[in-house]
């Protein structure tokens, strides 16, 4: 059985081999260019100049991180638990890189077109969680006990959001396959429609990403990296790898599903390379975003973040997918969904607002306070 | 939120001005004069001998008790034929870098203005494997002093600036 | 239940011990605090400090009062005027040394700077603890290198100063220290701007800040806590104000005080304090004349009349006092270093106990200790 790829007809098992090689090449240098832009990026919000001394502009720092880490001794406490703690990297790897199968870089240029690409994806990218866990009670190490409990209790808390804004989107496109619900963007990018959804994807996504303001997990004034306090050399690198392109491939989904990915609003016809530089753009302002927070927020605390998600990300995701349903099957224009998504999103800033400026003392255990004072 | 955005401008406006990186192994801050990195020993160039005399002034003085010094009389002394009006000079000197404190006593008990303050970068760039290598004899104090590399700063304690 | 399927013969259910320190990004130093968590919350703290006892206060019995400057720089690394200040004070009033005027001025710019630099240190490091990314921590060090090259330029000396002498000054400041300061001055007041956009009206920083490591006034007091960490509980102790030294009495300023004792009025007050000491160092300038720096006739070598004198200053941390006994000759009997941050440190369990884990830690952070005062 022969498919087609790129210009030739081939094997379809060296078809698939192929694009996951290439998948996986493209990851890791991806990726690698994010850590460097991410340390540029930052650097200058900080007024300093990052990295600089290897290759021109630094640009080799990340190649050079690299060799070092491969070059690393592999070490493993002698209490921890060989196989949860050797293949923890992997299963926070894998699912990233399964989550790539369906995303639309371009028009054509994906690994396989699925009917329902987005659940696919959530699905499998839900799957790193598994491995975070595995390496926090793998290592036998508290730090990393308390930051794999820490990201389990975050993930499964921001996933819901993540699916349910997604949904809601794909309630007003119509379908859930990525490459249809980029091409039904070409006259208004879908955040148009649903900006509230957009921002609690955004939130949800630096969640689910395990980025400042809510780097929880891997709190690194608290609990040292979490996780990942026990590995070393290339398994850590892994860890950081599945970090970076995650948030990559996160960056192209928001693109695509909320900016209209390589489809171009004001009408003509784009050719390939422009349409990658349109993606680029796109995802960009994504990654972007994520620095700049990262540079200018303090970091949550585990029951704020908790309560965040389900006492307000979680109820007014789900009011978002009712009112999609409820406009869909009565009829009316559009332009509804506009204007309650904006007054969605006013409402979270006033919510938000309501909830610090009245800041609750927590009332300490008074057995313990006792014992304290005593 | 108004907060958060607030957060946001700040780190954005930083992110326009321009970097303050002191790019330290290329770019080396111009020291003031009164910079002290570690003691040092300054040379006579019109008789060619070290100031030091070897008193044991700034032996007593020092608190974490550096230095050893050992005096020996002037080869050089007029009374022998030389040229030097010091009768007794500096025989060996040794201060150990690795327990001086900078503190800046010795400079201020010197009765010869004979030691100072190293205010070069060299002071400051003393990497050695050993630490038994920061124990400078008197040719390490000396040399600098010797080749002219140093202008050095003795401050008189308690002098006040001309007003 | 949880209790039936797990025997209590075989499962002895414990709390979980957390090693916090002395390698720990946010101990601020070397110290170490054994926590017991019950989950997220956590239920004991027990400190261990002394990893840097250097036993500076000894020290300084054996050697006489120009040589223990040295080491009082050495017992508050980060503020080391207002350490050097409070030992060179504490000699003068044994010995009856009558200072010069220019010199007390030097004295105070320099210990506001010092306090400036100290507080932008305590602004870093407490947003690296509430897990801001670097940012305030490079903003700290961008304004503090400034403060630190000009004390560079003045003594010589980055941290260990070694600057100020019984009676005066070692020697008197550049001829540029005027417009120096003034230079350092506006940066460090861009600073302060920085942070107070970057932090204070923050929603997340206030949501982690807010109501966090509460101390009541009263307790505050009984367990002898002072400086911002006090006055953060709302008591408006300030030994400038209390007990004017120098000539703190001269100097129009306010003592911002909290109100509701808890890691954030901690904060406040600090970043308050800060442009407090912006204003105080412009209103010495204008009274810096030139002048003599050290008294007319002073001894090559000090010796004081037996006696014993306590002196305290307010330094960034808090209270830092000297208590010196003096049984005549040229060095100290006895030499106590009474710290801030020691006492500031005592109720650290009662206000991080029924707290997070990350509480504790910018509970830790909001007091602000510098361990080689802790242990001297």
């Amino acid at each position: 059985m022969n498919t087609h790829f790129i210009f030739w007809d081939i094997n379809v098992w060296a078809d698939g081999a192929l694009r996951l090689l290439m998948i996986t090449g493209l990851m890791t240098v991806v990726a690698m260019g994010l850590i460097y832009l991410e340390r540029k990026v930052l650097a200058r919000f900080h007024q300093r100049v990052g990295p600089q001394r290897t290759g021109p502009l630094g640009l080799l720092q990340s190649v050079a991180d690299a060799l070092k880490l491969v070059g690393k001794e592999d070490l493993r406490p002698t209490n921890a638990d060989p196989w949860t703690f050797e293949l923890a990297p992997y299963l926070v790897f894998i699912p990233i890189f399964l989550g790539f199968v369906v995303i639309p870089f371009v028009a054509d240029w994906q690994v396989r077109v699925l009917d329902l690409g987005i659940l696919y994806f959530v699905a499998a990218s839900s799957l790193t969680i598994v491995g975070w866990v595995a390496a926090g009670w793998g290592s036998d190490n508290r730090y990393a006990m308390i930051g794999g409990l820490r990201s389990a209790a975050q993930a499964i808390s921001y996933e819901l959001p993540l699916v349910l804004s997604l949904l809601s989107v794909g309630i007003v496109a119509g379908t859930l396959n990525l490459n249809e619900m980029v091409q039904g963007q070409s006259a208004v990018p879908n955040i148009v429609w649903q900006p509230m959804a957009f921002f609690i994807f955004f939130i949800a996504a630096l969640a689910e990403l395990n980025r400042t303001p809510f780097d929880i997990p891997v709190g690194e004034s608290e609990v040292v990296g979490g996780p990942f306090v026990e590995y070393s050399g290339i398994r850590w690198s892994m860890f950081f790898l599945g970090e970076y392109a995650g948030m990559f491939i996160m960056s192209i989904l928001a693109g695509a599903v909320f900016l209209g990915g390589y489809e171009w609003p004001f009408g003509g016809e784009l050719g390939r390379g422009w349409q990658v530089v349109l993606v680029g753009v796109k995802s960009s302002i994504f990654i972007f975003l994520v620095f700049w927070v990262r540079a200018s927020m303090p970091r949550l605390r585990i029951d704020q973040l908790m309560g965040y998600a389900w006492k307000v990300l979680v109820p007014l995701s789900l009011v978002q997918v009712l009112l999609n349903g409820a406009v869909l099957v009565y009829g009316g224009p559009k332009i509804i969904l506009t204007v309650t998504g904006l007054a969605g999103i006013v409402f979270l800033f006033w919510i938000t607002d309501r909830a610090v400026s009245k800041p609750r003392v927590r009332p300490a255990n008074p057995a313990m306070q006792t014992e304290a004072a005593s | 939120m108004k907060g958060l955005a607030k957060s946001m401008w700040t780190t954005l406006a930083v992110f326009a001005r321009k970097p303050v990186t002191r790019d330290y192994p290329t770019y080396h801050k111009p020291l003031p004069e009164r910079d002290r990195a570690f003691p040092l020993l300054l040379w006579d160039k019109q008789i060619d001998e070290p100031f030091c005399t070897g008193c044991h002034a700034c032996e007593r003085a020092c608190p974490v008790e550096c230095m050893t010094v050992l005096m020996k009389d002037n080869p050089n002394h007029r009374s022998v034929g030389g040229n030097s009006g010091r009768r007794k000079i500096i025989d060996k000197f040794w201060i150990d870098y690795a327990r001086c404190m900078r503190c800046n006593i010795c400079v201020e008990v010197c009765n010869f203005d004979a030691i100072a303050m190293n205010n070069t970068w060299q002071g400051h760039e003393l990497s050695v494997y050993d630490r038994k290598d920061l124990v400078m004899d008197l040719g390490a104090l000396t040399s600098l002093s010797h080749g002219g590399g140093i202008t050095e700063w003795v401050p008189v304690v308690g002098q006040a600036n001309e007003a | 239940m949880a209790s039936e399927m797990l025997p209590d013969e075989e499962y002895e259910v414990q709390d979980l011990l957390l090693n916090v320190g002395p390698q720990h990004p946010s101990t601020h130093g070397v110290f170490r605090m054994v926590m017991t968590v019950d989950g997220e919350l956590v239920k004991d703290v027990v400190p261990y400090i002394g990893y840097l006892h250097r036993g500076a206060e000894k020290l300084c019995e054996t050697m006489d009062y120009r040589q223990g400057i040295g080491f009082m720089d050495r017992t508050e690394y980060l503020a080391g005027h207002n350490a050097e200040l409070s030992y060179v004070m504490a000699v003068e009033k044994l010995a009856g040394l009558e200072v010069p005027e220019r010199a007390q001025w030097i004295r105070m710019i320099l210990c506001e700077l010092n306090r400036l630099s100290s507080h932008f240190m305590f602004m870093g490091a407490f947003g690296i603890d509430v897990g801001v990314f670097g940012t305030p921590f490079i903003y700290a060090w961008r304004e503090r290198e400034a403060i630190i090259d000009l004390f560079e330029e003045i003594s010589g000396d980055r941290m260990m100063y070694a600057y100020f002498r019984p009676g005066g000054l070692a020697w008197d400041v550049p001829t540029n220290f005027v417009q120096r300061v003034k230079e350092v001055l506006v940066s460090s007041k861009t600073g302060i701007k920085d942070f107070d956009g970057l932090l204070t009206d923050n929603e997340i920083f206030r949501a982690r800040t807010q109501g966090i490591g509460y101390i009541s006034a009263e307790d505050a007091i009984d367990y002898g806590m002072s400086g911002p960490s006090l006055r953060g509980s709302g008591v408006p102790m300030d030994v400038r104000k209390d007990e004017p030294y120098l000539y703190y009495d001269q100097i129009k300023f306010e003592v911002p005080v909290g109100k509701n004792g808890d890691v954030f009025d901690r904060y406040i007050c600090r970043l308050e304090e800060m442009r407090q000491s912006v204003s105080i160092i412009e209103q010495c300038l204008e009274h810096l004349q030139p002048g003599p720096i050290m008294p007319e006739r002073m001894p090559r070598m000090l010796r004081t009349p037996p006696g014993e004198v306590y002196v305290r200053t307010e330094a960034p941390r808090g209270e830092y006092g000297v208590y010196l006994v003096s049984k005549g000759g040229n060095r100290p009997y006895r030499l106590k270093v009474r710290s801030a941050c020691l006492s500031n440190l005592q109720p650290l369990k009662q206000m991080s106990v029924g707290q997070y884990v990350a509480d504790a830690i910018i509970v830790l952070g909001s007091i602000d200790i510098v361990l080689s005062e802790v242990d001297r």
